[in-house]
């Protein structure tokens, strides 16, 4: 495998290619990221990311912090997909030290993962149509309707974007009065907002040429990189979390899983699309099931010891399978703590998705993949 | 309900241990019960061996390579833990290497998988372990003339932290 | 040729000059806070509001910062090419200026050649803008110029021959004329292809979206322009602008019956100037709907596009053109006849456009959650 850029040269004329730097700061780039194109001309003839601009050590400091601080961290490693990124941390203390979550606290985390599915795929649908070339309009539209997701969390976390709203054993406090209600306007909202965001996009001629057939990853190497979520089953693989090892109550409620068949850009477009659809479709499921009820354990300890042990918990968040790998020594922190993060698996694939394709749909592809840079760095 | 002490008894019976342990055959390995899957320990020099076996096998069919970490167990050595899925079957298995502490390298995993490559690369300059055979191995994270510092090493010192006081949760400089 | 006042011949081409330079100043001025109103509603914010009545005096904002600006130059930038380039596209666009007409009898100079002379004083900013590429001794600008050099010169030709079909059927090159002989039906009813093709090209002389990846901004950032800075950047800019209005009049004139439709001979000057007003800015708030809604074309799509669609039906349209117009049919029958191939062939142009995207391929599969569960 080829690890140096290799500009080629040609017997007649001395052809060389151009070395291109895109980024770390680049309008394209969604975040710190660098990548480094060999092109001839237009076409793309090797690809180098470079990563690592956003390592803060996350993991290290998460050594440090007990079970209940280290989840405010997670917020900050997946900023996008927060409640699956804490959900999986408190999961994991959960599992080691057995702890039983109280239903209604199970219903609740099962909503707010799914409307945060719904905020992310938002960001996404806005920041790709920038992408794409429809500057202004896709983000302008899709955050709108994203404020207003992020307005009920604001008024059951108190925060708009960092919640630390989970904990080990259920939820921090109670949800508000009118949750049930919100949740609904909230709901048709969004029901709203996907059909502006999809009409505006997804049949236009123009972006239809932009999109199809760009940006391929065949089934085999999907699997073979370790690529994971939409990009994943967009490629043909119907391997999504929440319905082979189902977590929460998952295997309680009816979705469906969209799995695309060509593997390019359009269809991981599709999918997020059809993924948000599911997502209000299981969102209102979990209301009908919503019980009174407590949303913490009987007897919680006031200081969390875990029992030496290590489990590895994968949930399915916006990107992909979010992982946490916690091992644990006894005691009240982690002796260590890995963060499997969708995007990273995904970016090793942008190489093989861009060889060959022209520089716009070299940057099309990395706006496919929807990474976030912190997740990817930690 | 909350455990405090050892972990309760897990038996392997009925687990994917049985599979593994045919599909190893000729190597020596172990397992244990952990909370959600199987570990299985596999020595050394048998890793890439294993790791292929296991992919290739049918009934097994690993094709997925969902993680790949180091686990600094200070004294006692190095882990490297590979975690594997199975697209088709859906089942899961969890894969230990021991390393001693003053020999760390083991042989790439980038010949099974090609998810392997960075993943090797992350635990390489975060620990100190060398991946013979590894393609590309440059630092990912880390700045490309620190290569001599392995912060995630127990060992390595985290920064001067504040200390916090109230509530039963004040902790010193961190050593 | 007559003059203003009857001044002499150098006296009053210094003031027409200095009318052009004046009018043409505020209103790329007004051009620009009205793009940057519209565009916000598009987009549902609010644009400018804050400095002076409504926002009015943005532009005025802007280009006192831009003037105030250090004028920055790469260290190994050619001084000399990289000094002229804004001059050579700047320039251009203002002596296009000269011919498009106002009203019935107000344009700066009544050529023959008007039709003519646009078009080849309008291409040279090809030339600045491969000098500003190149100049900018940076890899951007020149892969930014590359692409809008390319994308100019392939839609010059459409543009060219759009024109000339339109020239054919109204029987004359210059401009006012064409005006006139719209004083019953505009030329749009006759020739809705050319119109379409225009409309097309001038999207595409303008590198204005979805034609805009030599400034693409989420790439190439800033194309050829990306190395300069304060006066020089607003020259750019301001020859941009410059360039929608000129064309948008040209626009007006040529197809949609400029001043003279409807009753424009009878009901006298102002009525005139408003329909010229009224029928350019309509074809400028299509161009920014047209900015609003769709996502930029790559580099080979949007030659493609021109050579293999664009280039073919205009010549076949002037073909038609020539064929219907060689017999000397009554004038109600000869234009019926051009009306109804043009507009055939604004049909094949947009299927043609539809088929090539909706190509069938097969879509995503739902699988349910509870299928083939363990």
């Amino acid at each position: 495998m080829t690890n140096a850029l290799q500009p080629n040269s040609n017997h007649e004329f001395e052809v060389q290619d151009i070395m291109i730097n895109m980024g770390p700061q680049h309008p394209a780039t969604h975040g710190v990221f660098r990548m480094v194109l060999a092109v001839d001309g237009e076409i793309v003839r090797d690809l180098i990311p470079h990563i690592g601009y956003m390592h803060r050590g996350a993991e290290k400091l998460s050594e440090t912090m007990d079970f209940r601080q280290g989840i405010g961290f997670m917020d900050r490693t997946e900023y996008l997909a927060q409640f699956n990124a804490e959900l999986a941390y408190v999961m994991a203390v959960e599992k080691l030290m057995d702890i039983e979550v109280p239903e209604r606290a199970q219903w609740i985390r099962m909503i707010l993962c799914e409307l945060n599915r719904l905020s992310s795929h938002f960001m996404f649908t806005g920041a790709f149509g920038a992408d794409a070339g429809v500057f202004g309009t896709s983000f302008i539209y899709a955050f709108r309707w994203r404020e207003e997701i992020l307005d009920l969390f604001e008024e059951i976390t108190g925060d708009r974007l960092m919640y630390a709203y989970f904990r080990p054993g259920g939820l921090a406090w109670e949800v508000t009065d009118n949750f049930v209600e919100r949740v609904h306007q909230v709901l048709a909202l969004s029901r709203q907002g996907i059909k502006d965001v999809d009409g505006l996009v997804t049949n236009n001629e123009i972006f239809k040429a932009r999109t199809q057939g760009v940006g391929v990853l065949t089934k085999e190497q999907a699997i073979d990189w370790g690529t994971t979520g939409p990009v994943l089953r967009a490629s043909g693989v119907a391997m999504d979390v929440r319905r082979d090892e189902p977590y929460l109550f998952y295997d309680q409620v009816e979705f469906d899983i969209p799995v695309g068949q060509n593997g390019d850009v359009y269809d991981r477009w599709c999918l997020r699309i059809e993924e948000m659809r599911q997502s209000v479709r299981i969102v209102e499921q979990c209301l009908t099931k919503l019980q009174p009820g407590p949303i913490q354990p009987e007897r919680m300890p006031r200081m969390l010891r875990t029992p030496p042990g290590e489990v590895y918990i994968r949930t399915e968040a916006p990107r992909g399978e979010f992982g946490i790998y916690m091992v644990s020594k006894g005691g009240n922190r982690p002796h260590r703590l890995k963060v499997r993060s969708s995007c990273f698996a995904n970016l090793q694939s942008l190489r093989d998705m861009s060889i060959g394709q022209y520089v716009a749909d070299a940057v099309l592809a990395l706006g496919s993949m929807d990474i976030v840079l912190c997740e990817v760095d930690r | 309900m909350t455990t405090e002490g050892a972990a309760p008894e897990r038996t392997l019976s009925g687990t994917i241990w049985s599979e593994v342990d045919r599909a190893l055959s000729g190597i020596t390995a172990s397992a244990e019960r952990a909370v959600l899957d199987v570990i299985v320990s596999i020595p050394r020099d048998e890793v890439v061996r294993g790791l292929k076996a296991l992919k290739a096998d049918e009934a097994l069919a690993f094709d997925y390579l969902r993680c790949l970490t180091c686990v600094d167990n200070e004294a006692e050595g190095m882990d490297v833990v590979y975690h594997l899925y199975s697209t088709t079957k859906r089942h899961n298995v969890t894969v230990k290497v021991h390393l001693d502490a003053n020999d760390l390298f083991v042989d790439t995993a980038t010949t099974v998988w090609r998810a392997a490559n960075w993943y090797e690369r992350e635990a390489a300059e975060m620990f100190g372990v060398r991946f013979r055979g590894h393609p590309d191995p440059r630092t990912l994270l880390m700045p490309e003339d620190m290569t001599d510092t392995f912060p995630l090493r127990k060992d390595h010192p985290l920064a001067e932290i504040e200390v916090l006081q109230g509530e039963g949760i004040a902790w010193g400089v961190e050593e | 040729m007559s003059t203003l006042f009857g001044l002499p011949v150098a006296l009053d081409a210094l003031i027409r000059v200095l009318i052009i330079v004046g009018v043409m100043t505020v209103v790329v001025m007004g051009l620009i806070y009205i793009e940057r109103k519209v565009l916000a509603r598009f987009q549902q914010r609010l644009g400018p509001t804050r400095t002076g009545p409504m926002g009015l005096l943005q532009s005025v904002a802007d280009a006192l910062k831009l003037v105030a600006k250090e004028d920055v130059r790469p260290t190994n930038a050619d001084p000399w090419v990289f000094e002229l380039a804004p001059f050579l596209v700047f320039v251009p666009t203002f002596l296009g200026f000269v011919v498009v007409p106002f009203a019935l009898a107000w344009s700066v100079r009544d050529l023959d050649l008007g039709l003519f002379y646009i078009l080849a004083v309008s291409s040279v900013n090809i030339i600045g803008w491969v000098m500003a590429g190149w100049a900018s001794d940076n890899r951007y600008a020149m892969l930014g110029a590359l692409r809008a050099v390319a994308q100019s010169i392939s839609y010059e030709l459409p543009l060219v021959m759009a024109l000339i079909a339109v020239a054919m059927v109204a029987d004359s090159l210059n401009i006012s004329e064409i005006v006139r002989g719209q004083a019953v039906v505009p030329n749009i009813v006759w020739q809705p292809l050319p119109f379409l093709m225009f409309f097309i090209c001038m999207l595409a002389e303008m590198n204005r979206p979805p034609f805009d990846i030599p400034v693409g901004e989420s790439e190439v950032v800033g194309g050829p322009y990306v190395e300069y800075s304060g006066i020089r950047w607003s020259m750019f800019f301001l020859a941009e602008y410059a360039s929608m209005f000129i064309m948008a009049l040209l626009g007006a004139a040529v197809f949609l019956g400029g001043s003279a439709w409807p009753l424009g001979e009878q009901l006298g000057l102002p009525w005139q100037i408003l329909l010229t007003v009224v029928k350019a800015g309509a074809i400028i708030f299509v161009v920014i709907w047209t900015r609003a809604s769709f996502p930029r074309l790559r580099i080979d799509q949007l030659m493609s596009f021109s050579w293999k669609l664009l280039l073919p039906v205009s010549f076949a349209q002037i073909m038609v053109n020539g064929l219907i117009l060689v017999y000397d049919l009554p004038y109600g029958m000869s234009h019926t006849l051009l009306a109804v191939c043009s507009a055939a062939g604004v049909l094949f142009v947009a299927s043609a456009i539809n088929r090539s995207v909706t190509r069938p391929r097969p879509r995503p599969v739902l699988i349910s959650r509870s299928e083939a569960a363990r």
